[in-house]
């Protein structure tokens, strides 16, 4: 069966594991080309985890869960604006300040559910393989390479796909892009032609927010159908890096993802090869992080990034 | 001194800060039912009940007081060097093969602090090097490093430094000849505690009394200034970044060679919370003791109130996050009233 192929295998995985980063990347892309650097995506990433895995385990309501997921990280989210954005800030030390709440948040209601005896979603809850498990397609899912690589995939990642070229359009094409680019590029320019740069930052940061929260969603109630402390292992950092690699453009984000993507599939392949016992698996684990550095060293140093880039606005007092 | 200091205000913004999180965080607790009174009074037995209790607050604290200088350092300087955690975690592996690896003597856990300065400086080498040479900002390649240091303890342990009498992924244990000194006996504080505190106290001199203390400084407020000044800004810079990877490094190897005297693959690093402790102490070397006792405490105390009230103790890290948002947000907003130092976030 074609459909076993390593290849076909390897490209699924491939796509499954660059879900999270492209939608997280997708957001945080956004946030950065308007001014401002959140390294508090991972945080954001692990409140959407532990969201979504708490509302689904308790109402069986997996949309629910993953509505949720995006709701509490824009709070949090909204929690960073408030510092980075209004109060000025300094936008790194804002992020971490999140990350540290997001991991306390997360352990406690954690900590909360087990007490309570809830530490798996019920059976039907979650989302499986297969367009949020609409069963009108499923005689498609075997259908020769493009089963396993479209019909077959998460509903999350055909959605992210939607959104990343409905975000190029926008950025590219319509006026909300242009302003965009001007709170990031030059910001007085912007509030000179009478945009208010503070409310577009809110709104960026907000989306980056909503955009992390069902990242995280995907992790925990998608992919796998738990939580585990920490769960989100550093992936909202790596999405900082993608968008970075990817010059703060679309396309090469995408790029930069699915590279990410494959190297964590073919780690994951070579973990199961038979001679790979001689090694410790954080081996294989270390490698897509050491592609994704040397990826970053790979690059031309021409890759300035927006002019207002992590600058609190207005400058003056 | 040209530079002014308003040690006063600073101190007032952080302690204001730290009251403040705790303030929401225990009036949330009464909130879901807790009487305040005997949160306050459980943490606080669990902080404080007895002198061993004080001792074990003393001796939590040391990484984090070590990280937090080196974040200061880094940080004073205008550097900004996230990677401590991986910086710590290779200072504690190059620590773990002296010690287990290397004959037993009192003189060991000396050579095992050197070794993990070095390991520590060497691991933020690698960052400015990729900076300077290729144009990785150092925020992104030092948080990569973080994820691969992790992943680097975890092959040692299993590889090179794996105990062979065990198959869990952890290296064999520290000989009793090889550890840190105890401080006290009967307590588990050890004497690097004392070592922090003088490192702490010569950082400050060397910020206030020194050409290279000034040269940071300045550089840290304004770089071009600094270059027309004539400082050598990218030299002294490396200092800074090498000096505070060298002192995360020490402080993960004196926490293999003083408390846990063995490594696994799930081993803690200090090296985000460092980041966070120095800003809470507002930057400055001896601000960064109250403010590392601070967190130390509030993880104590809420494991106390685990054990006791059966509260999560992850409330211990929200703390410290409302903690740092406050400070950060008092700190912009005194800034701009005038009254704060210019450089401090």
């Amino acid at each position: 069966m074609i459909n076993d192929l390593l290849i076909v295998v390897v490209i699924a995985q491939t796509l499954t594991a660059a879900t999270p980063l492209l939608l997280a990347g997708c957001g945080e892309l956004v946030a950065e080309r308007g001014g401002v650097l959140n390294i508090g995506i991972e945080g954001l990433m692990l409140t959407g985890c532990i969201a979504a895995f708490a509302v689904t385990a308790i109402t069986g309501n997996s949309w629910l869960g993953l509505l949720v997921a995006m709701g509490a990280a824009m709070v949090l989210g909204a929690g960073f604006a408030l510092m980075a954005i209004t109060a000025r800030a300094d936008q790194i030390v804002a992020g971490m300040a999140l990350n540290l709440v997001a991991v306390g948040v997360s352990g406690t209601v954690w900590r909360a559910l087990q007490s309570h005896g809830v530490t798996e979603l019920p059976a039907s809850a979650g989302f499986s393989r297969g367009w949020f498990g609409w069963s009108g397609w499923s005689s498609f899912n075997d259908l020769p390479v493009i089963g396993p690589l479209f019909f077959d995939l998460y509903g999350l990642s055909i959605a992210t796909a939607g959104l990343l070229l409905l975000t190029w359009w926008v950025l590219r094409r319509t006026r909300i892009g242009i302003v965009i680019q001007a709170i990031g590029e030059l910001p007085d320019a912007a509030a000179a032609a009478g945009e208010s740069v503070h409310r577009w930052r809110w709104g960026v940061v907000l989306f980056a927010a909503a955009c992390a929260g069902a990242a995280g969603a995907f992790l925990s109630i998608m992919r796998t159908h738990a939580f585990v402390p920490e769960m989100t292992g550093g992936k909202g950092f790596v999405v900082l890096a993608l968008v970075m690699f990817g010059r703060w453009r679309i396309s090469w984000l995408i790029a930069g993802c699915l590279l990410f993507g494959l190297a964590d599939s073919v780690q994951q392949q070579l973990q199961s090869l038979p001679g790979s016992r001689a090694l410790p698996y954080q081996f294989f684990q270390m490698l897509p992080y050491v592609v994704a550095l040397v990826a970053l060293a790979g690059l031309s140093r021409s890759a300035p990034g927006p002019a207002a880039l992590g600058k609190p606005w207005p400058v003056s007092r | 001194m040209i530079l002014k200091w308003a040690p006063m205000s600073e101190a007032i913004i952080a302690v204001g800060a730290a009251t403040l999180a705790l303030a929401l965080v225990v009036g949330g607790l009464a909130i879901a039912g807790f009487s305040p009174w005997s949160v306050i009074a459980v943490g606080w037995a669990g902080i404080a009940g007895s002198p061993l209790r004080l001792a074990i607050c003393a001796q939590e604290a040391i990484p984090l007081l070590m990280c937090g200088l080196a974040a200061t350092l880094a940080l004073r300087s205008g550097v900004l060097n996230i990677g401590l955690e991986g910086q710590y975690l290779l200072g504690a592996v190059a620590a773990v093969a002296v010690l287990t690896l290397g004959p037993v003597g009192s003189c060991l856990p000396w050579l095992a602090l050197i070794a993990g300065g070095l390991a520590g400086a060497l691991w933020c080498a690698v960052a400015v090097g990729l900076e300077r040479g290729r144009g990785v900002p150092l925020v992104l390649s030092t948080i990569l490093l973080n994820v691969i240091a992790i992943h680097v303890v975890g092959v040692c342990v299993q590889g090179p430094l794996h105990d062979p009498a065990t198959a869990a992924p952890q290296s064999a244990m520290v000989p009793d000849g090889s550890r840190m000194p105890l401080l006290f006996a009967g307590t588990p504080l050890h004497v690097g505690f004392l070592v922090a505190v003088m490192l702490a106290v010569a950082l400050w001199l060397m910020q206030r009394r020194t050409a290279l203390g000034f040269e940071l400084e300045v550089i840290g407020l304004n770089p071009l200034a600094a270059r027309f000044a004539g400082i050598p800004v990218g030299r002294r810079e490396l200092t800074a970044a090498l000096g505070s990877g060298a002192l995360a490094g020490i402080a993960g190897a004196m926490q293999v060679a003083g408390v846990t005297w063995f490594l696994s693959s799930d081993v803690r690093s200090y090296g985000y919370a460092g980041i966070a402790v120095a800003l809470l102490g507002r930057l400055h070397p001896l601000g960064v003791i109250p403010a590392a006792f601070f967190f130390s405490g509030l993880d104590l105390g809420a494991r106390q109130l685990e054990r006791r009230l059966d509260i999560p103790h992850d409330l211990g890290d929200v703390t410290k996050g409302l903690a740092l948002a406050a400070v950060l947000v008092a700190g912009a907003l005194s800034r701009r009233l005038g009254s704060s130092r210019p450089g401090t976030p």
